[in-house]
């Protein structure tokens, strides 16, 4: 699919970079591109079900704008969630959600999206969609 | 190396780097040998079992029932129904013993250490028939609390107890809990499923009246398992199943059931993985277990060691009858971001509840690391654990 001018940048960026432990450091450190959402207003409502590691997502819509704030104990979670947060923040509802999961395989950072147990990131990515879909 | 020469997936790389396979409790890699049993079954012998009477019908059923003997020979069991695997047989329990001996405030006494597949099926049970649920607490030495257990069996009609625990690697005292259940007139289950890769288990002697487990944790194929049950607690059980292959005689007005193992195995069963079964019972059965078992509870002993001199939480005691299972926690890297970074130097790692929520509750965490050795595992991989461990603490800790 086309991706966000950002997003497109980002993943070619990790498509140049073989050695795969660079590339989970590299989305280690997108883990501080996320507006926060602090652990003291994570609750039930915000919690990704299926994650490995404590996940938390909240959507608000700023001025017809997607908002998303995210945090996670585990960096990957939390890098991921950095990369989604420039792929959407910004955009109009309609517009996010074109974009589908797959761009975390084509960066050659998760083996599989299929729905499982462990899927933390398909299961983030989905509710985020979730919870923009409800604004529409 | 032998061993590792008879495990073709043990040759490939991932991520670039050769594949370093710790995640055996999860599923153990299967001999070429097994392989090759069940490529040659769909190859030369496919057909359904125990009906027809042209070749290739007698060949698969003498395939299939040949591993039910081999079973029967290996734990020295009279009865071995065939499953889909551990969590099938233990819902067979529940569902044709359970059903028929249990009703409201009658009691089963399980364990924190259960994994979720001997917790479930009486959980459902149990809501079911107004049923009782008493749970045996883990110790700080991670053990189980005997003297509560001792106090629960009072009224008990079943106890269901892990043999070996999947996240801890600690063996429990099945003697022990075996003996005092039946001075109680207490049945005992036990989930074998992480004992039998490690120990040869004489059911007879051991004295279980009922022992789940599962092919492809001892070199097998996924798919199947078995049920041992006690012979005279057999007779009094009915099917729960009902389909194919289980019945005497169908009529408009009832069936009748076959009186053997067959009236639990309704349907077609798994007979491409009954005769790769077979097969890992022949390759395991020329290596000295016990020999190999000494030799990987030292690794896991070296490799917990080291966790522990790192700074690392380690959950276990690898004690002499325990399994290779080293389960840990990373002081600042979690356990999530660990395997990933692990897989990125091709080590296959586990990492979450392992289905064993109770006892991640009872230990006060939500996950661990887990790298589990098994035969073909050796002290090398072990070091090289070790030192990417300490390259991944250098470069993310």
């Amino acid at each position: 699919m086309t991706y966000p001018k950002d997003l497109a940048e980002l993943i070619e960026e990790f498509q140049e970079v073989d050695d795969k432990m660079e590339r989970l450091e590299m989305v280690f450190d997108m883990a501080d591109e996320v507006v926060p959402y602090p652990p003291e207003q994570w609750n039930n409502d915000s919690k990704v079900q299926g994650c490995q590691s404590e996940a938390h997502v909240h959507v608000e819509i700023d001025d017809g704008k997607v908002l998303l704030f995210s945090g996670a104990d585990a960096k990957l979670v939390q890098g991921l969630m950095g990369i989604l947060t420039i792929a959407i923040n910004g955009s109009a509802p309609a517009q996010a959600l074109l974009l589908s999961a797959d761009f975390a395989e084509e960066m050659g950072i998760l083996n599989s999206l299929s729905p499982s147990r462990s899927n933390g990131f398909r299961n983030m990515f989905d509710k985020v969609m979730k919870e923009i879909r409800e604004f529409v | 190396m032998a061993i590792r020469d008879d495990f073709p997936i043990l040759k490939r790389e991932v991520n670039g780097f050769p594949l370093i396979y710790l995640d055996n409790a999860a599923t153990t890699q299967k001999p070429q040998i097994v392989l090759d049993a069940m490529n040659e079954y769909y190859t030369s012998s496919n057909a359904n079992v125990h009906r027809a009477v042209h070749t290739l019908a007698g060949e698969a059923t003498e395939g299939y029932e040949t591993c039910r003997q081999q079973l029967k020979n290996w734990f020295n069991a009279e009865r071995v129904v065939m499953t889909s695997g551990t969590t099938e047989a233990i819902n067979l329990v529940a569902h044709s013993w359970g059903r028929a001996n249990l009703s409201a405030g009658d009691v089963i006494v399980l364990t924190e250490m259960e994994h979720h597949s001997d917790i479930v099926p009486w959980q459902m049970l149990a809501e079911e028939r107004k049923i009782e649920l008493r749970y045996i607490p883990v110790l700080e030495d991670f053990t189980l609390d005997m003297d509560i257990y001792a106090a629960s069996l009072e009224g008990a009609k079943l106890v269901c107890v892990v043999h070996t625990s999947n996240v801890l690697g600690v063996r429990n005292p099945l003697e022990d809990i075996i003996q005092m259940a039946h001075a109680n007139d207490t049945l005992v289950l036990v989930d074998a499923a992480q004992g039998v890769p490690h120990e040869r288990i004489d059911f007879q002697e051991c004295g279980a009246d009922f022992m789940a487990f599962s092919a492809h944790k001892m070199c097998g194929p996924t798919g199947i398992g078995a049920l041992l049950i006690d012979s005279e607690v057999f007779e009094t059980m009915q099917p729960f199943m009902g389909g194919g292959d289980m019945i005497e005689t169908v009529t408009v007005d009832g069936s009748t059931y076959q009186t053997d193992e067959h009236k639990f195995e309704a349907g077609t069963p798994r007979i491409a993985e009954a005769v790769g079964w077979s097969a890992a019972l022949d390759w395991m059965s020329k290596l000295d277990l016990k020999k190999e078992h000494q030799r990987l509870i030292k690794i896991a002993r070296w490799v917990a060691e080291q966790l522990r001199t790192m700074g690392m939480s380690v959950y276990g005691r690898h004690e002499e009858l325990d399994s290779a299972v080293v389960s840990f926690l990373h002081p600042t890297i979690h356990s999530e971001d660990l395997a990933h970074l692990f897989d990125s130097r091709g080590f296959a790692v586990r990492t979450g509840h392992h289905c064993a929520q109770p006892l991640l509750n009872r230990l006060g965490i939500a996950s661990t690391v887990r790298a589990s050795f098994y035969l073909y595992n050796t002290i090398e991989e072990a070091q090289l654990f070790i030192e990417q461990l300490k390259e991944i603490t250098e470069r993310f800790g």
